[in-house]
C-alpha cells in the first residue's frame, strides 16, 4: 500500500464505503496512511478505528463531501 | 485520536435491540388497525367516527412514532454524533411507554372510557416528555464539526415539533376524558394537532432524514443546498403563522397561510421525486419504487386536502388521511425499513467483529419487492373504500396482511443477526 494511496467510495450504496474503508485500512503497514474520500461523515467507521486503534483526521470538502486520513501507528 | 473521536464522551451506537423492539413492534399496530377496519368497514365513513379515530392513532402512535422514535436513536448518533447516555433505558421506557400508551389511546376511542383516554394521554406524554429530554441531552453533548449538512438542525427542529404536537394531543385527550378546554374550538385544536404531527413533526423529520439517506441508499445527488438549508425553517414560519391565524380567527391570514403551506409542504415530494429521477442507479430496486409511491401518495393527500378545507364533504378528510398516512409516511417508512433494518445489522454484526452476510442476504430482494407490491395494493383497496363502503372489508384484510408481512420480513433479518451474535458467543464445539 502506498503511504499516500486515495480510496475515492463516494457514490456508493452503504455498506460498501465502509467495506471499501475496511479493506483498505487492512492492507496498511505501521507508518503507512490512506486516505479515504466519502459522501458523508462515517460515525460507525470511526468507532471501528478507534477500537482498532488507527488514527484519522476527516476534513470536510467544499463541495459537502469528506476526506479522511487514516495512519497506521 | 482525532477531536471527533475525543468529543464523544461516552459510548456511541446503541445495540441494535434499541431500536429493532420498535421496529418490530410497529409493524403489529398497524396489523391491528387492519383487524379494525376488517371488523367495521363503516369506520371510513367519517373522521370523527370512534373507529376512525382509533385507527388512525394506531397507524399514527402505534406505527409510524414508533419507527421514527425508534429510529432517531440510530440516526442521531450515526449522523449527527449524538449519543444517548443511558440508549437502552431510555429505549426500553420509551418503547414500553409508547405501546400502552397507543393501546390505551385507542381503547379508550373505541370504548369511549374516560379513564382510558386519560391513561393512554398520560402515558404518551410522559414517555415522549422523557424521550424528548433524553434527545436534547444527546444533542446538546454532539461535536459540532461532526455533523455537516441541515440534518441535524432539522431533526432538532422536528423534535420541537413533536412537543407542540404531543402538548396538542395531551389537551385534546383531557379535553374528551374530563371536558377540559383550551379556549380555543375543538375542531380547530384537532386540526391544529393534526397539522403540527404531520408536518411540523413527521413532515419535518421525514425530510430530515432524507436529505441523508435519499442520497445515500437510492443514489441520487444531493438535495439543492437552498432547499435543505431553507425548507424546514419555512415550513414552521409558516405553520406557526397559519396556527396563529386560526386561534385569532384571522381568516384571510388563514387561507393565505393555509395555501402557502400547501405548496411548501409539496416542495419536498415534488423535489425527491426528482432527485430520484437523476439517480445513478441502473436498476431501481423495490425500496426506490416504494419510496417514489409514497411522494405520489404525499402530493395526492395534499391536494386532497383542499377540498378537505374547502366543503364539508366528509369523504375528502377520510381520502387525505389515508393518502398522507398511509401511502405517504407509511410508505416511505416501509422504504426506509427495508434499507435500514439490514444495514443496521449489518454494520452491528460488523463493528462487534463478526462477520456479516451481504446485506442482500440479510433481506433478499424479492421478498422485500413482494411484501411492498401488496402495500400497494392495500393503499389503492383503502382509496377505493372510501367511495364505496363494502370495500373496507378487502382493505382492512390486506392491511391486516400486509402489516403482518413487514414484520415477518424485518423479523427475518433479526433472526439472521441473533444466529450470527449467538454463533459468536457460543463455546467452540470440542
Amino acid at each position: 500500500m502506498s503511504p499516500h494511496h486515495i480510496i475515492d467510495a463516494r457514490g456508493l450504496e452503504p455498506p460498501e464505503p465502509f467495506e471499501k474503508a475496511m479493506e483498505a485500512v487492512a492492507d496498511l503497514l505501521p507508518g503507512e496512511s490512506v486516505t479515504l474520500v466519502l459522501d458523508r461523515m462515517p460515525h460507525p467507521l470511526f468507532r471501528v478505528l478507534e477500537r482498532d486503534g488507527y488514527r484519522y483526521s476527516p476534513l470536510i470538502r467544499d463541495d459537502g463531501s469528506v476526506e479522511i486520513l487514516i495512519e497506521c501507528p | 485520536m482525532s477531536g471527533l473521536g475525543a468529543g464523544l464522551g461516552y459510548d456511541a451506537t446503541p445495540p441494535f435491540s434499541a431500536p429493532l423492539r420498535f421496529f418490530l413492534s410497529a409493524p403489529l399496530f398497524s396489523a391491528a388497525a387492519g383487524g379494525l377496519l376488517l371488523a367495521d368497514p363503516g369506520l371510513l365513513d367519517s373522521r370523527w367516527t370512534p373507529g376512525a379515530l382509533a385507527t388512525i392513532h394506531l397507524l399514527a402512535l402505534g406505527f409510524l412514532l414508533q419507527v421514527m422514535l425508534g429510529a432517531l436513536l440510530q440516526i442521531l448518533p450515526v449522523v449527527a454524533g449524538a449519543s444517548f447516555r443511558a440508549p437502552l433505558r431510555v429505549a426500553g421506557l420509551t418503547h414500553g411507554g409508547l405501546c400502552a400508551g397507543s393501546l390505551a389511546l385507542t381503547l379508550g376511542f373505541l370504548t369511549g372510557a374516560p379513564a382510558l383516554l386519560q391513561l393512554g394521554g398520560g402515558l404518551l406524554g410522559l414517555t415522549l416528555a422523557g424521550f424528548l429530554i433524553a434527545a436534547a441531552d444527546a444533542i446538546r453533548h454532539a461535536p459540532r464539526a461532526g455533523a455537516p449538512g441541515h440534518t441535524p438542525r432539522d431533526l432538532h427542529l422536528a423534535l420541537g415539533g413533536l412537543l407542540i404536537a404531543g402538548g396538542l394531543g395531551l389537551a385534546l385527550t383531557l379535553t374528551l376524558a374530563r371536558g377540559w378546554r383550551l379556549p380555543i374550538d375543538f375542531v380547530l385544536q384537532v386540526n391544529l394537532h393534526a397539522g403540527w404531527a404531520l408536518l411540523g413533526w413527521a413532515g419535518l423529520l421525514l425530510a430530515a432524514t432524507s436529505w441523508v439517506v435519499v442520497p445515500m441508499f437510492h443514489i441520487t445527488p444531493a438535495y439543492p443546498q437552498r432547499l435543505a438549508r431553507w425548507w424546514a425553517p419555512l415550513v414552521l414560519t409558516v405553520l406557526t403563522t397559519w396556527s396563529v391565524g386560526a386561534v385569532s380567527e384571522a381568516s384571510a391570514l388563514v387561507l393565505v397561510a393555509g395555501m402557502l403551506l400547501l405548496t411548501l409542504a409539496a416542495v419536498f415530494p415534488l423535489a425527491t421525486l426528482r432527485q430520484q429521477a437523476r439517480t445513478r442507479r441502473s436498476q431501481p430496486d423495490a425500496a426506490f419504487g416504494a419510496f417514489r409511491l409514497a411522494m405520489i401518495a404525499l402530493l395526492a393527500g395534499l391536494t386532497a386536502l383542499i377540498p378537505a378545507t374547502l366543503t364539508d364533504q366528509r369523504h375528502w378528510p377520510v381520502l387525505a388521511g389515508i393518502l398522507l398516512l398511509h401511502g405517504g409516511f407509511g410508505g416511505a417508512t416501509r422504504a426506509m425499513l427495508y434499507k435500514i433494518v439490514p444495514f443496521l445489522a449489518w454494520l452491528h454484526l460488523t463493528q462487534a467483529g463478526i462477520k456479516a452476510p451481504n446485506v442482500r442476504k440479510l433481506m433478499p430482494e424479492a421478498q422485500a419487492r413482494a411484501q411492498l407490491r401488496l402495500h400497494a395494493l392495500t393503499l389503492l383497496s383503502l382509496i377505493v373504500a372510501v367511495f364505496i363502503p363494502l370495500a373496507g372489508h378487502l382493505a382492512g384484510a390486506l392491511l391486516f396482511v400486509e402489516s403482518l408481512w413487514l414484520w415477518w420480513n424485518l423479523a427475518s433479518v433479526a433472526r439472521i443477526w441473533h444466529k450470527q451474535q449467538a454463533a459468536r458467543s457460543a463455546p467452540a464445539a470440542v
